[in-house]
């Protein structure tokens, strides 16, 4: 059946109207998740707070093992799904930047505007830096185009790479997650402990 | 501890590992043997060398030719634009995409019908929508294409008709030269009025 686009189900002018669909939907889980709050993103950092990482690592296994029954019971032809092309070097030091922005904002640009949507005062300057980092970025960009295209593998998984099956992964990546839900549980309780000012 | 969390965690433990069970390999959906016997007792999977050679002279790009004969014969003779899959290679994953594309008729073609017909047999078992079959192979694309027939003097209209079309297209696949033979000049006899004799003198 899926995907319903390259199935010829629908047609590709739903792109617009799935892709807002999605962001409502998106927006609202972030939201209801609690990532309107800068605390509670940064938390992460500070041991407090792992509730990003909880909510990112359930939709990453739910996604990977729910992919692969679909693909299973023939509701999603996994070999006609879009796959991002890899730029292996740029997307390592893209990661690390995004990181460190996470850290000093308390923000990724998603949920910045879902904190908007609440009137936060300060996720209305993070995505005026936003828009002023994505401006010097695009001035900028001839400096190191070579680099942004550098490290190219193609539109590739993990399975492609190592040619590991992508059960073991979907299975590793559900061990790794679980493990850390319940040892980020244990070190959220110990922090907790010692913060007074902040109530929970 | 939170019963709930430990019932989700088993829960999801067992779904991830249920995943080393999920056979990934290829398996071709097959249509219904009664739809399937409908479809093969019915003519409107043919179409005629006429229409084919129609389709290449307008270009028509919703047509996609496969010739299912071995490469060797390929090689020797093939329509225009038309790919070679060869008839045992039909269920390989390197020609899968040229099925199913929407909007694209595919036309089998073989020496005559029989490869072809079972071409679309498997396209059809596989599930595949808009595969037709060259009716007549290309035996029949040298008796009426490249060597088109004249027909008899008291056929009716409509078979001229066609027979024209056929020499448009003997001309445009084999590069012939408009043959002056067919049409028969008639002499046309001319007749001249006598000259009438005006009296002469005046009056």
């Amino acid at each position: 059946m899926g995907p319903l686009i390259p199935n010829g189900i629908i047609t590709g002018n739903w792109d617009f109207v799935i892709a807002l669909l999605l962001g409502i939907a998106f927006g609202f889980i972030l939201e209801a998740s609690g990532f309107s709050s800068s605390r509670n993103i940064a938390g992460v950092f500070y041991g407090y707070n792992f509730v990003v990482l909880r909510v990112f690592f359930t939709a990453v296994i739910v996604a990977m093992v729910g992919f692969l029954y679909f693909d299973y019971f023939g509701w999603l032809d996994l070999d006609k799904i879009f796959i991002l092309p890899t730029y292996l070097g740029p997307m390592i030091v893209g990661s690390v930047i995004m990181g460190f922005g996470f850290v000093l904002g308390g923000f990724c640009p998603g949920t910045s505007y879902t904190a908007i949507a609440i009137g936060k005062m300060d996720a209305l300057l993070f995505t005026v830096g936003l828009f002023v980092g994505i401006f010097i970025f695009s001035e900028a960009f001839p400096l190191f185009e070579d680099f942004y295209y550098s490290g190219y593998l193609g539109n590739v998984t993990l399975s492609d790479v190592t040619g590991i099956p992508a059960a073991w992964f979907a299975f590793a990546f559900t061990v790794i997650a679980l493990a850390s839900f319940w040892i980020t549980m244990l070190i959220e309780k110990r922090v907790r402990k010692n913060i007074k000012e902040y109530k929970f | 501890m939170n019963r709930n969390y430990f019932f989700l965690t088993v829960l999801m433990l067992v779904l991830a590992a249920g995943t080393f069970f999920l056979n990934r390999e290829p398996e071709y959906e097959q249509i219904k043997p009664e739809k399937l016997l409908y479809d093969i007792i019915q003519p409107t999977r043919y179409v005629t060398t006429d229409q084919v050679a129609r389709f290449i002279i307008d270009k028509d790009p919703t047509l996609e030719l496969v010739d299912v004969r071995s490469a060797a014969s390929y090689d020797h003779f093939s329509l225009n634009n038309a790919i070679n899959i060869p008839f045992d290679s039909l269920l390989s994953p390197n020609y899968q995409d040229y099925f199913g594309i929407p909007g694209t008729k595919v036309v089998f073609y073989s020496n005559d019908d029989i490869l072809a017909d079972q071409a679309w047999v498997i396209t059809r078992r596989m599930g595949i929508n808009e595969t037709y079959v060259m009716k007549g192979g290309l035996n029949c694309w040298i008796e009426t294409i490249i060597q088109p027939k004249e027909p008899p003097e008291d056929a009716p209209y409509t078979a001229f008709e066609l027979y024209q079309f056929r020499k448009g297209a003997q001309m445009y696949f084999t590069g012939a030269k408009v043959d002056n033979s067919v049409v028969k000049k008639k002499k046309v006899a001319v007749r001249r009025k006598k000259k009438q004799k005006v009296a002469a003198g005046g009056c």
